[in-house]
């Protein structure tokens, strides 16, 4: 008990020192917080984007057609498939799902005047395309595909770069299940304005019915299953478990993260660069704390001999000094948490406003002009339990240095 | 049996060619209860005879023991605890702890030596204080006391635990000599209160004045040795 009195009245004697060493640990803390909550937020905001008008929890299809969509490739029609009732039966009573509808994704080329654009299509059947993703609730123009019949539903910015309005002519044209080329006439039922980049740009959404019979394909088939689950954990579990069932019928099951693999990469290098600039920040302060030591053990050379005197030993010794170290890492942890927790919290509920930093747009990532961050208690705790480790850590060496003084040079230092 | 036997102590300095022999063989033994002074000029071995006695270092040869047990023989915990349960030592520059209070810094040799519970603790170290004139003084820190308080804070400090054994290097060199009488004064009285046997190393006549053992010592050799009554 008493050694940690000593240590915590220590840091006070020169309050300067451990001002400034605290402080480094502070801004290292409030950082690692902004900059997670951000990624976090960043992350939370685009896989939901990305569910809710890409590619939900789960989708089903077969593994070639998911490889060239990868890669950017015509979507192949050949890899359409009709769903039968043992498959449709098994997703059904998958724990956890929410809705289910079927998609046929084909590729085209916009035309509009004198202008071509290439884009997915998107064939969907109107009845069930609501119970698993929620672009028409982006609507800003005309009205979403409803029957069968015909028209489609284009993205703003598409419509702004053919300049196009609701009730304007389209083509699509593309090639058949036969590879004939064909084309698809007629006005744009309406516009959506999602918070996904490639989504209004490149995607044109269609009637299911409609896109078969232009396609020549079967009226049954379809490229995904796409499944919406209550919730993301509950979509890896049961994603790895329908790809085990459906392993020997030719199908690939995928969760959203598997879908979106250039996000998760994404996600880790964020990761990366944090840590490594929080590292960047632990390493000067770390090096701080070990200056720290080295010079409190300098100016209490006599102390320490005056403690070994008194029949300290060197193990006690050492602890005064990292306890001291640990009270630096706590302090500057402590406040980093407090200002950080200001931080987060503002980020959390009012956001940051990206359009002033970046066109996100332009560099694909699916969410608004708006970035909010995400509260998480436990990076608190454990950036906390960190920087107070990293300072101990660092305070080892230096301490035994302290402790190993010998107490006669020491009682007669001057 | 003496608290203290020194046998043909030897002490030496410095590594290869260039060797400073500190102390060339001294023979002592000290009583429990007794007032020692040693004195000598500078260089004389004062310092390092009292650091070997307080078990802070080892002899280079002969045998040093105290209260049965042989320096020598013992690793660094070991003569840790030996000093912490059996040796006060009081400092010429007092060497308090200057983030605790006068109270603190003696309850906290009272509690590393683990003697004590905490309400007699409390009470012995109020009574300590007290005794060395500092009762209405406990909370005040080494900076906001005069030399002369400092150190008898520290005479309460080495006393507190109730050691066998005092060791003094130069304790009223830097008091003024009103302070110094008062500290010797105090340190008489427990000696013969308490029965601890004191050592001291000093310069100062008037430390001497006070001791009924006196020892000087000469290049590191004990020359002349005088009892008092």
């Amino acid at each position: 008990m008493y050694l940690l009195k000593i240590a915590f009245r220590n840091l006070f004697r020169r309050r300067g020192r451990t001002l400034i060493l605290s402080l480094i640990l502070t801004l290292a803390v409030v950082f690692f917080l902004f900059m997670e909550s951000m990624m976090m937020g960043l992350m939370d905001i685009t896989f939901a984007n990305i569910i809710d008008l890409e590619t939900p929890h789960i989708e089903i299809g077969r593994e070639e057609f998911f490889l060239e969509a990868d890669e950017g490739n015509i979507l192949p029609l050949e890899e359409t498939f009709v769903p039968d009732d043992d498959m449709l039966m098994a997703i059904n009573e998958t724990q956890g799902v929410l809705g289910m509808t079927k998609v046929l994704d084909f590729s085209a080329d916009f035309i509009a005047g004198r202008h071509e654009f290439p884009v997915r299509v998107r064939a969907i059947d109107p009845l069930t395309f609501g119970e698993v993703f929620r672009n028409q609730e982006y609507l800003v123009e005309g009205e979403f595909i409803t029957g069968n019949g015909s028209g489609i539903v284009i993205g703003e910015r598409l419509a702004e770069f053919f300049d196009l309005q609701s009730g304007d002519f389209f083509t699509l044209r593309f090639q058949d299940r036969r590879g004939a080329f064909n084309t698809m006439q007629g006005d744009v039922k309406g516009i959506v304005s999602v918070p996904h980049p490639d989504m209004n740009l490149g995607t044109v959404f269609v009637a299911k019915e409609q896109a078969t019979k232009a396609l020549n394909l079967q009226e049954d088939k379809v490229s995904q299953i796409m499944v919406r689950m209550e919730n993301r954990d509950q979509a890896l579990t049961q994603a790895q478990k329908l790809g085990v069932e459906f392993a020997g019928r030719d199908y690939q099951v995928r969760s959203y993260r598997d879908a979106a693999e250039l996000l998760v990469a994404l996600e880790a290098w964020g990761y990366l660069e944090t840590y490594f600039i929080l590292a960047l920040f632990l390493l000067v302060g770390g090096i701080g704390i070990v200056s720290a030591i080295v010079l409190a053990a300098i100016e209490r050379v006599k102390e320490i001999g005056m403690m070994k005197a008194l029949g300290l030993k060197e193990n006690e010794i050492v602890r005064v000094f990292i306890l001291e170290a640990a009270g630096i890492g706590a302090i500057g942890s402590l406040i980093g948490c407090v200002l950080g927790a200001v931080v987060v919290y503002w980020l959390t509920f009012y956001g940051l406003d990206m359009e002033a930093f970046l066109d996100l747009g332009d560099l694909g990532v699916p969410m608004g002009d708006k970035l909010y961050g995400a509260w998480n208690t436990s990076s608190f705790v454990l950036i906390f339990i960190f920087v107070v480790a990293i300072a101990i850590i660092a305070s080892i060496i230096p301490s035994y240095w302290a402790a190993r003084k010998d107490p006669v040079e020491a009682i007669q230092h001057r | 049996m003496s608290l203290l036997e020194l046998e043909d102590v030897k002490k030496i300095y410095g590594q290869g060619e260039i060797k400073v022999f500190a102390l060339r063989g001294v023979d002592l033994e000290i009583e429990e209860g007794e007032f020692t002074t040693i004195f000598g000029p500078s260089g004389s071995g004062k310092t390092t005879l009292l650091n070997l006695i307080g078990a802070l270092d080892k002899p280079t040869s002969g045998r040093v023991q105290l209260n049965g047990s042989s320096i020598g023989e013992m690793n660094k915990n070991q003569l840790a605890l030996l000093r912490r349960q059996n040796i006060g030592f009081i400092f010429q520059s007092f060497n308090l702890i200057p983030v605790l209070t006068a109270y603190e810094n003696v309850e906290f040799a009272l509690k590393i030596a683990e003697k004590g519970e905490n309400r007699k603790a409390k009470e012995k170290v109020e009574n300590i204080l007290s005794r060395v004139g500092l009762g209405d003084m406990l909370h005040r820190r080494p900076n906001q006391l005069s030399g002369g308080q400092n150190q008898r804070v520290a005479v309460a400090r080495a006393l507190v635990k109730e050691p066998k054994l005092v060791l003094a290097d130069e304790p009223t060199a830097n008091l003024d000599s009103e302070a110094s009488k008062e500290v010797l004064e105090i340190m008489v009285r427990m000696n013969k209160e308490l029965n601890t046997t004191f050592i001291f190393s000093t310069h100062d006549p008037m430390v001497m004045e006070y001791a009924r053992r006196l020892l000087e010592l000469k290049d590191g050799m004990i020359c002349r040795e005088e009892r008092r009554e």
